[in-house]
């Protein structure tokens, strides 16, 4: 029976604020609900967001273009557009045309040796342009000494490495690495600085080099490179910046070319990241899982209390359907109301909390995982999804919360509870 | 015996045939109601009376369709409401009968207006004539101006004359009331017989209502007695007023 509708959403919303109390109560358990749900899922998100960045930043980007043949092997020769390689400052000038492109970064790879005195060490040689690196990696931002090595014979280590070449700022290195023409490259460099990023598998291998540098030592031409390294402006347009290089790069005469987001660069942080999204709605269940039986006790209770008033709505002609459909506009309403605290409280704590986020660094240090830096600052992140997903949760739990209840309403015999009996 | 669907006189606003009540019960099950049977003519003005535990509350409750009898059969204005499922037995209480209880019972978060329409709403009355009825019946029956009031800031006599306008308002065939007397003092007992009265007589309502008070009972055109669940005696005390 559908008619009538509108006494039966009245009844409920003045029966909510019967017990001003009890209501304003149980509504506060699910906005607080709510609250936490977001709170805690921003901060799992914030700390998702902070090893995407460090993880990304540190050292791969967000997207790196190689030649078609170059992963997974990374062998020397397959550079670029092949031996021949490729017009680098045209094929940057391509990349840094995409609108959602902040920056571009060239880079050169070589396996080798780093000796200093009677000690060496197997090194990642990785050649940069000093320019360009640095917009698009924090790899050399963090330096425990000297500066990045932007001339000929100039070489920086991480601080692992440092230690155990026993190197300091100023000391000679010999480089020694396989090149291109299948011969071995070597020759001195000066020390000019020593990087910490706090990643020990990073600062204990790689060497930086200037690209035209590692060029000479592996015997390639200018034109050839390895890599391009991007930095794009909002994580979320990554897929899309992936797909326009994919089809724009190899065009007019362009090199065959390979684009990867980072998930694929880092499937070990992709999955670590989805992994943490994942708990977020674990997080959602949990807590909306507790709220429903509080507030399905405290509507037994409200339904208890009003048994009379269901005998009589029945013996006025209401049917059994009818008497629990009010008990559901009563949780619906509950929902509704809560949902809008909810909302009301959550949004300036995720507003405060996002940008004045608690520093824990003086109580616990940086900590690598999956590859990444992960800095104990809590941040909360904002969301679209968790919002809502929180909001649908909260609103099933009030509905849900009012099933049981209302199912009893409509069991209640009227003649006997019209007898008090 | 007649078939299930079949329609009893249409002259009888309410009738029952060997209606029975028992309630399982240990150590031994108690019969509330014995093989009662009567015939309530359209229009009546009827009292049942007994003393506590005669049976009266659990006849009207019968009669009402809030319980099923052990056996027996009752048709409300011409329908057996003993064959009816519970869907079907409501849509007959909503359109066949009104109640008016001891406690007034009127819903609490409701205005009396709201409270007196309740059932044109049920009904799917436009909103202008509900309105246009409660306040016509309000008027006859002295609540005039008192439509926004809640109940809790009613007195007991204003309640139950809200309560005896909801039940009348929808023009059921029948309007059961279980002692609307009982908590009311003596004016405003005379006060609402008197509406009670003049509803009957205006506008051909049926009325069967208990009571135990002697001054109520005098003012019925048919009294009858209750005592251990059956009918004692069966008292015509004036003419069923003619149908309008």
């Amino acid at each position: 029976m559908s008619r009538g509708n509108g006494v039966w959403w009245r009844v409920a919303w003045r029966n909510l604020w019967r017990n001003r109390g009890r209501t304003l109560v149980t509504a506060s358990a699910l906005a607080f609900g709510y609250l936490a749900a977001v709170v805690v899922s921003g901060l799992d998100d914030g700390m998702g967001a902070e090893l995407i960045d460090n993880g990304t930043h540190l050292l791969s980007g967000e997207i790196q273009v190689h030649a078609a043949n170059y992963l997974p092997d990374r062998k020397v020769n397959h550079t670029i557009g092949g031996d021949d390689g490729v017009d680098v400052s045209a094929l940057l000038r391509r990349i840094d045309e995409d609108p959602d492109v902040t920056a571009a970064a060239p880079r050169v790879y070589g396996g080798g040796l780093v000796s200093a005195g009677d000690r060496t060490e197997a090194s990642l040689l990785l050649g940069i342009d000093p320019v360009r690196e640095p917009r698009v990696t924090t790899l050399l931002s963090d330096m425990d000494g000297g500066r990045i090595p932007r001339s000929a014979h100039e070489v920086a280590i991480g601080s692992e490495m440092a230690r155990q070449l026993h190197v300091t700022l100023g000391d000679t290195l010999v480089l020694v690495a396989p090149a291109a023409d299948g011969l071995l490259g070597n020759d001195l460099y000066r020390l000019v600085g020593i990087f910490h990023t706090g990643t020990p598998e990073v600062d204990g291998s790689y060497t930086i080099l200037p690209l035209a540098d590692l060029q000479s030592l592996l015997d390639m031409s200018p034109d050839r490179i390895h890599e391009i390294a991007l930095d794009v402006a909002r994580p979320s347009a990554t897929d899309a910046v992936v797909a326009r290089l994919e089809s724009t790069l190899p065009t007019d005469g362009g090199p065959q070319v390979d684009v990867r987001s980072w998930r694929r660069l880092r499937p070990e942080l992709a999955q670590s990241v989805d992994l943490m999204s994942s708990m977020n709605f674990l997080i959602i269940l949990i807590i909306f899982g507790m709220a429903v039986f509080g507030v399905a006790n405290t509507m037994i209770i409200g339904t208890f209390e009003r048994r009379k008033e269901f005998a009589v709505v029945r013996a006025l002609g209401t049917t059994a359907m009818g008497v629990g459909r009010t008990v559901v506009y009563e949780g619906i309403l509950l929902g509704i109301l809560a949902l809008a605290a909810g909302a009301l409280i959550t949004w300036p704590v995720m507003v405060w909390w996002h940008n004045a986020p608690p520093d824990l660094s003086g109580f616990v240090g940086g900590i690598s995982w999956a590859g990444s830096r992960w800095r104990p600052i809590l941040r909360v992140e904002y969301s679209t999804e968790i919002p809502i997903y929180s909001a649908l949760a909260l609103f099933v739990t009030s509905v849900v919360a009012a099933v049981y209840p209302a199912w009893r309403a409509t069991r209640i015999p009227p003649a006997d509870a019209l007898g008090d009996r | 015996m007649s078939e299930p669907n079949e329609r009893s006189d249409g002259r009888a606003a309410v009738r029952a045939d060997d209606v029975w009540k028992i309630y399982p019960q240990e150590p031994a099950p108690v019969e509330a109601v014995r093989g009662f049977t009567i015939d309530v003519a359209t229009g009546d003005f009827v009292a049942m009376a007994g003393p506590s535990g005669s049976g009266k509350t659990t006849v009207l409750n019968l009669l009402g369709g809030l319980t099923r009898p052990t056996r027996g059969r009752i048709w409300v204005g011409g329908e057996e409401l003993t064959a009816l499922d519970d869907r079907h037995l409501a849509r007959l209480r909503l359109e066949q009968i009104g109640f008016v209880f001891q406690a007034y019972n009127l819903l609490p978060v409701l205005s009396a207006l709201e409270n007196a329409e309740f059932t044109l709403l049920l009904r799917g009355v436009p909103a202008e004539e509900r309105r246009h009825r409660v306040q016509e019946l309000f008027a006859q029956i002295g609540l005039d101006g008192l439509e926004d009031r809640r109940p809790g800031r009613l007195s007991g006599g204003q309640q139950q004359r809200v309560a005896v306008a909801r039940a009348v308002v929808g023009q059921p065939a029948l309007v059961l009331a279980d002692e609307p007397t009982a908590n009311l003092d003596s004016a405003s007992s005379d006060a609402l017989l008197d509406v009670m009265e003049r509803l009957n007589r205006d506008l051909g309502t049926t009325f069967v209502f208990s009571t135990h008070d002697p001054r109520v009972m005098e003012r019925a055109l048919r009294l009858v007695r209750l005592v251990d669940g059956r009918i004692e005696r069966d008292e015509r005390r004036g003419p069923v007023p003619a149908a309008s």
